[in-house]
């Protein structure tokens, strides 16, 4: 029908109204004053979920650097994020639409638990930047996680830092008892196993793991699940209860079920160090006590890498709420200016590369540290603790790293 | 422990108890299956949180105004925009509409929440509940309950009571119950069946509100969760066999409770991922196979399919051609000259194109609706990247693949088939879920979240990492599948599946059963799809568990409907829209919303246009020709047509079939073609021309007052005319007994009488006052009753509530017929026919109707009865109602007639009184010689 033919000039319009940029032959996406780079997140998503904030994140770290006059004289151009819908087809269709029509250097910041673009990117030898939650960027040559991989293969370093610091924190692990509810799903079981794995190197004893609940909405129900983690401890509750389980409605309902079932001990989730929960007053009840997990130093820190983190975001968007994914987003865009000042000013994909994966290794108080190609298979191994008390949260450990131990 | 379980899962049935009855109730007074129930609870879930939160009202009362306003006005929009339509479009449009609302209505929500900057609804939102907040906790039977839950089980107890009493109690129930009994008989009863079932819409929508706001405090904003309520409600409903409140509701609470001791007791089946949350997957398949058997269709709304006429068809085979090749031929140009990415862009749109291909040959030729072709195409992918990863050559591993996809297809095919309709689309539906929520969380088929790399498919010269070579490889496989299309719809099999789709009834008379060949054609239809998910995996290089989700399987199915589902080109066309859309509103920044609301929206064009957009084209361009064309005729035809005012040109083009109506048992139309023998044309025609004078002069003669009459009455099915121009009087205090053979147009005249069938031309005259326009339930209420042919009575009420629904006291029918006094109580099914009968009758005699039309009132009934029956007429004419006889059996019609007409051919070819009939005159009449 003439409609198909009314497609087809459609697609042509756009390709014909996007030619413009690509002009040159060089490294695509950089030019001798800039480099262009942008990001995928999921920004908006069925469930609610949502990691727009690393946009503002990345946004404020590239501003800083193109105020101190760029990279080796070239400025950041970024052109902000694509929103995946954590639809693994959609991002990758993002990634294709980055390199292919806005022709971008690189991706920063990439943070979207079911990005699909991974393969396109490897194939393409297209860096990207961001949080590696997932195994899509483990043992891959071009995903550089802030952290490292966190999802690795068997065999490979698997984090203990949660654990460690627990155990410093709670003055010793012997005799502590924990227990690690995670969701119906392969990937909260697969951080079940990761994760019990950190505490028992740490010394606490497993009193159970459970993967009963359902993945796709919280139980409207609670009690089998509260029942049996009060029993789980020989027949009492455990010391310790870890969440695995992202969503904060989630937590939430669990915490709070918990706490009406008469639960006294910790704990503990990688999810919960949120402000916005704070606002509702059934948030913040739930969450008070709560020991949440980072993988940052947190923002309450008196690191000067913090004061300079708010420092930027107050200047590139005033007001903004600090929450985990802009830091992620903020850090993701620091090491990828690191490593561009590392490669220097004679720029293309493969010296860029080549300069990542050369025993590249970058601390900062931030995150850590971070060693590729190491990282591309292991976590970087650290985190910091901070609690909720009495509405407001505070740093109970700051950032450090440990080693990583062979995940079974 | 146990007692805590059943206790606290009670209070969450609660929840899928109230949801599962809004759905049970909406589905069964209007037959329209409404996917988008969890839909309007999430939007109901939203605006309260937003009363409460942005514009700081109490929860109380944001609860109210959500479940109590909003919720229950939305469902009377959506039952005037789209429900209301739906209920006439055949199942596809049905199924298709409601699943673009569920895709569009959150996303509407979610995008005036961004565009008017009101609190964030995203997963940090934590709504509150409507008690105190935070929630108080109690003891309850020693299990630890909060108020929130204490307010979900009262809500749900008070709302279970109040419909028990509105159905039961109150008329507005009594005529909701009466019209999913029978709706066509209740519109004419005079129950106003639009009205009822805005109300069913609003009553259910409110439900769905009330369950919305009930859960939210659990569930949070979240559109997907509401998803998941809604199959858990699904799974009540379909329990409540999508017929009983009360069961569905107890269904609801059941599945709590089940949920609850599945989390608590079933530990070992923790090393399947995902079984246990599938549990009321799980308990939808079963139900759907075990409880579902063999059930006619609930509501009478129309079921058949009948594919729309051929508007092309007299347009040369390369003008049809010329477009698609133009197409073709644009398309080639812009891929070998176009940049990569928008190359890439089109070749994923073939990619979807193909997948949808499938559904081509499901829906477009099956007739059966399947959700789960995003399932099928995973399938094969995953399998594909299985056996590839496993060492097997690459091409092996597509076939695998595509075998895989065949294998569940059959697999889901075989139990379900047999269900029929929706049946079979909730079946798919659970298989989706199944797939994406069990199997496809298995490691090792998947694995895991990482899933299979795939390597391009090397042809030598060239590989599809190459989008160009994608482009040409997806249009050659894309016409190989339209050619095996084609073929299989000229095949035996093809050809019998369209027959049964269009008319199921005649299709079993005529000894044509289609299992086997629906079975063969769902399992085509999947391993089209997984030739696509193997093509999609291969173009994108990987594939993952999360790569095809079910809900994208929805989308697909929206959009390919809307493009037309019956031909390879709307699916072509399908593809490219899906691919090419959203990089649109990439390009012109528009919110991802916005995407959504207008696939979603799709759904209520689909409830006017059910045949899809290009279907529409064609019909749009054969009606301009045929008005330019009428003009012509009507120019050259003037002179002949004067001689017959009311008469228009137009159904002149017909020729000279005659075709009656005969609604069978279910309400369904089976079309009943009599064909008159090239022979007997002219004669009817002379006897026509001859003949009809009379009847007119004799009709003018009596023209006066209190008179019932039907004026050059033109009027038939579609685009087939049965009325001809029928002129009739009856007067009060007489019986006019219309005669004529089978086929002859008495039912439709009947019918038409009623209001329940539309005129073309002509007028409906009470009284000397114009009531053509009129529905039937107007008419009734003005008097105007027709007992139907076969029984007039609702087999689902009891005699009781039977009389109610035209008495408002049922106490003189009983003194005049004892005989149902004494079975009151009675199912008005279970009475004998001769029973039914007088059932029917009863509240005429009661309180007398200005005029009665009979249609075949002796029709199966014992000759004692027969006789009773007609001592009712006779009763009836001496108190002054004029009544209208249809009888094929010419006898007893006769014996009460004061006056007598004779149809054929859609004419009252003789009319007169009852003593100039004889013997002569009734052969002429049914055998159509003189």
């Amino acid at each position: 029908m003439p409609a198909v033919a009314l497609v087809v000039a459609l697609l042509a319009g756009c390709a014909a109204q996007q030619k413009a940029p690509g002009a040159g032959g060089g490294t695509p996406g950089v030019t001798d004053t800039t480099v262009r780079v942008g990001g995928v997140l999921t920004k908006t998503s069925a469930s609610g979920y949502s990691t727009k904030d690393a946009e503002i994140g990345a946004r404020a770290r590239f501003e800083r650097a193109n105020a101190a006059g760029g990279v080796h004289g070239r400025r950041i151009e970024f052109l902000g994020a694509e929103d995946d819908g954590q639809d693994a087809a959609k991002g990758d269709a993002a990634a294709k639409k980055l390199v292919q029509k806005d022709e971008v250097f690189a991706l920063v910041p990439v943070h979207a638990p079911n990005f699909g673009g991974a393969a396109f990117l490897e194939q393409q030898g297209v860096l990207w930047f961001g949080w590696a939650t997932g195994p899509q960027w483990c043992g891959t040559r071009t995903g550089f996680g802030y952290n490292g991989c966190l999802a690795p293969k068997k065999g490979a370093g698997s984090q203990t830092w949660w654990g460690r610091q627990m155990a410093e924190l709670l003055g010793g692990a012997t005799g502590k008892s924990v227990y690690v509810q995670t969701s119906d799903s392969s990937g909260s079981k697969y951080g079940g196993t990761t994760i019990s794995q950190s505490f028992t190197a740490a010394g606490f004893e497993l009193a159970g793991v459970n993967s009963g609940l359902p993945a796709a909405a919280p139980p409207p129900d609670w009690l089998p699940y509260v029942n049996k983690i009060m029993t789980s401890d020989g027949g009492g509750p455990p010391d310790v209860v870890v969440s695995v389980i992202a969503g904060t409605k989630f937590n939430v309902g669990l915490y709070a079920a918990l706490k009406r079932a008469g639960y006294r001990g910790v704990l503990t989730d990688a999810t919960s160090y949120d402000t916005a929960i704070l606002a509702d007053p059934a948030g913040a009840e739930a969450l008070e006590g709560v020991i949440a997990a980072p993988m940052f130093e947190p923002f309450e820190s008196t690191a000067p890498e913090i004061a300079q983190l708010k420092a930027d975001v107050a200047k590139t968007a005033p007001g903004t709420r600090l929450t985990q994914h802009l830091a992620i987003g903020y850090w993701a865009a620091d090491i990828f200016l690191d490593m561009l000042t590392k490669t220097g000013r004679d720029l293309t994909r493969e010296r860029f590369l080549a300069t990542g994966n050369g025993s590249y290794s970058y601390e900062n108080a931030g995150f850590g540290r971070i060693r590729y190609p190491r990282d591309h298979s292991e976590p970087n191994g650290c985190g910091a603790l901070v609690k909720l008390e009495k509405g407001a949260f505070t740093v109970a450990k700051s950032m450090k790293c440990f080693e990583n131990v062979p995940l079974r | 422990m146990i007692l805590g379980y059943v206790v606290s899962g009670l209070v969450t049935g609660a929840v899928f108890a109230v949801m599962g009855s809004g759905l049970t109730l909406s589905y069964a007074a209007t037959g329209v299956f409404n996917f988008a129930h969890g839909a309007i609870g999430f939007v109901s879930a939203l605006l309260f949180y937003q009363c409460n939160v942005a514009a700081g009202l109490p929860s109380w009362l944001s609860a109210l105004l959500a479940a109590g306003v909003f919720a229950p006005a939305l469902g009377y929009l959506l039952h005037r925009a789209m429900f209301g339509g739906l209920a006439r479009a055949g199942e596809t449009a049905q199924i298709v509409g409601t699943i673009g609302l569920t895709i569009a209505l959150p996303a509407l929500g979610l995008l005036v929440v961004d565009v008017s900057g009101l609190p964030p609804a995203d997963a940090t939102s934590l709504p509150r509940g409507i008690g105190p907040h935070p929630a108080v906790p109690l003891d309850v039977l020693g299990v630890r309950l909060d108020t929130d839950q204490l307010i979900t089980f009262g809500a749900s107890a008070v709302t279970a009571a109040g419909l028990w009493a509105f159905m039961r109690h109150t008329p507005y129930g009594l005529r909701m119950r009466a019209c999913v009994d029978r709706r066509r008989l209740a519109t004419l009863r005079g129950i106003d069946a639009d009205a009822t079932s805005a109300v069913a819409w609003m009553l259910g929508s409110g439900l769905a509100g009330l369950a919305g706001v009930l859960a939210v405090p659990v569930l949070g904003l979240d559109a997907t969760a509401y998803t998941v309520l809604l199959f858990a409600s699904a799974t009540a409903a379909v329990f409540g066999r999508l017929r009983s409140v009360p069961w569905t509701f107890a269904a609801g609470l059941a599945l709590g409770v089940v949920q609850n001791l599945v989390a608590g007791y079933t530990d070992f089946l923790e090393e399947i991922t995902g079984l246990r949350t599938a549990v009321p997957v799980i308990l939808l398949f079963a139900g759907l196979v075990l409880l579902n058997r063999s059930r006619e269709r609930v509501a009478g709304s129309a079921a058949e399919d009948a594919p729309p006429p051929d508007h092309l068809a007299g347009v040369p085979v390369w003008r049809r051609r010329l477009p698609w090749a133009l197409s073709l031929a644009a398309l080639l140009v812009f891929t070998a000259t176009g940049p990569e990415y928008y190359v890439g862009v089109a070749a994923h749109g073939l990619v979807l194109a193909l997948i949808f291909c499938s559904f081509v040959v499901v829906t477009g030729i099956g007739g059966m609706v399947n959700l789960a072709q995003a399932a099928f195409a995973a399938m094969a992918a995953l399998t594909c990247g299985w056996a590839f990863a496993s060492g097997l050559p690459f091409v092996v591993a597509i076939a695998l693949g595509v075998l895989a996809a065949c294998a569940v297809g059959m697999l889901v095919a075989l139990p379900a088939l047999r269900l029929g309709g929706r049946v079979l689309t909730l079946a798919t539906l659970a298989l989706a879920l199944l797939a994406d929520q069990v199997l496809f969380q298995v490691d090792a088929f998947s694995n895991g979240t990482i899933g299979w790399p795939l390597p391009a498919l090397g042809f030598g010269f060239a590989d599809t990492s190459d989008p160009r070579v994608r482009v040409v490889l997806l249009l050659a496989l894309i016409g190989l599948v339209a050619m095996l299309i084609r073929n299989l719809e000229r095949s035996a099999s093809g050809r019998a599946i369209l027959a049964v789709r269009s008319a199921p009834a005649a299709a079993v008379t005529s000894g044509l059963s289609a299992p086997r060949a629906k079975i063969m054609l769902f399992v085509l239809a999947s391993g089209i799809a997984g030739l696509g998910g193997a093509l999609f995996a291969i173009s994108k290089g990987s594939i993952t568990a999360t790569d095809l989700p079910a809900a994208a399987g929805f989308v697909w199915l929206a959009v390919v409907v809307l493009q037309g589902v019956r031909r390879v080109g709307g699916a072509v066309l399908g593809g490219l829209v899906a691919a090419v859309f959203p990089e649109l509103l990439a390009a012109w920044d528009v919110s991802a919303h916005v995407g959504a609301i207008l696939f979603g929206a799709g759904g209520m064009i689909l409830a006017r246009h059910p045949d899809g957009v290009l279907a529409q084209l064609a019909e749009q361009r054969h009606r301009r020709r045929r008005r330019a064309g009428s003009r012509a005729t009507a120019a050259a035809t003037v002179p002949a047509d004067a001689a017959r005012p009311g008469t228009p040109s137009g159904a002149r083009d017909d020729g000279p079939e005659a075709v009656a109506e005969d609604r069978g048992p279910a309400g369904g139309a089976v079309r009943v073609r009599d064909r008159v023998g090239g022979a007997g044309t002219p004669v009817a025609a002379s006897a026509a021309s001859a003949a009809s004078p009379s009847p007119v002069a004799s009709v003018e003669a009596d023209a006066g007052e209190g008179v019932f009459r039907l004026e050059g009455i033109v009027a038939g099915y579609g685009d087939v005319t049965v009325l001809r121009g029928i002129d009739l009087a009856v007067r009060p205090g007489e019986v006019v007994a219309l005669l004529g053979a089978n086929g002859a147009g008495k039912s439709t005249t009947c019918a038409v009488a009623a209001g329940d069938v539309p005129v073309t031309a002509g007028r409906v005259l009470l009284d000397g006052a114009d009531v053509t326009a009129w529905p039937a339930h107007r008419r009734a209420r003005a008097g105007v009753v027709l007992a139907p042919e076969g029984r007039g009575v609702f087999p689902g009420l009891t005699v009781e509530e039977n009389l109610r629904t035209w008495l408002p006291d049922p106490g003189p029918a009983y003194e005049r017929m004892p005989q149902l006094a004494a079975r009151r109580t009675v199912l008005a099914g279970a009475l004998s026919g001769g029973e039914q009968q007088l059932l029917t009758l009863a509240p005429a005699l009661v309180r007398p109707p200005r005029v009665l039309i009979a249609d075949e009132p002796s029709l199966g009934l014992a000759p004692l009865v027969v006789r009773q029956v007609f001592e009712v007429f006779a009763e009836l004419r001496r108190r002054g109602v004029a009544l209208l006889l249809v009888e094929e059996k010419a006898t007893e019609a006769l014996a009460v007639a004061d006056r007598v007409a004779f149809v054929r051919l859609g004419r009252v070819v003789w009319s007169g009184p009852r003593s100039e009939v004889d013997a002569d005159r009734l052969t002429a009449a049914y055998l159509g010689v003189s």
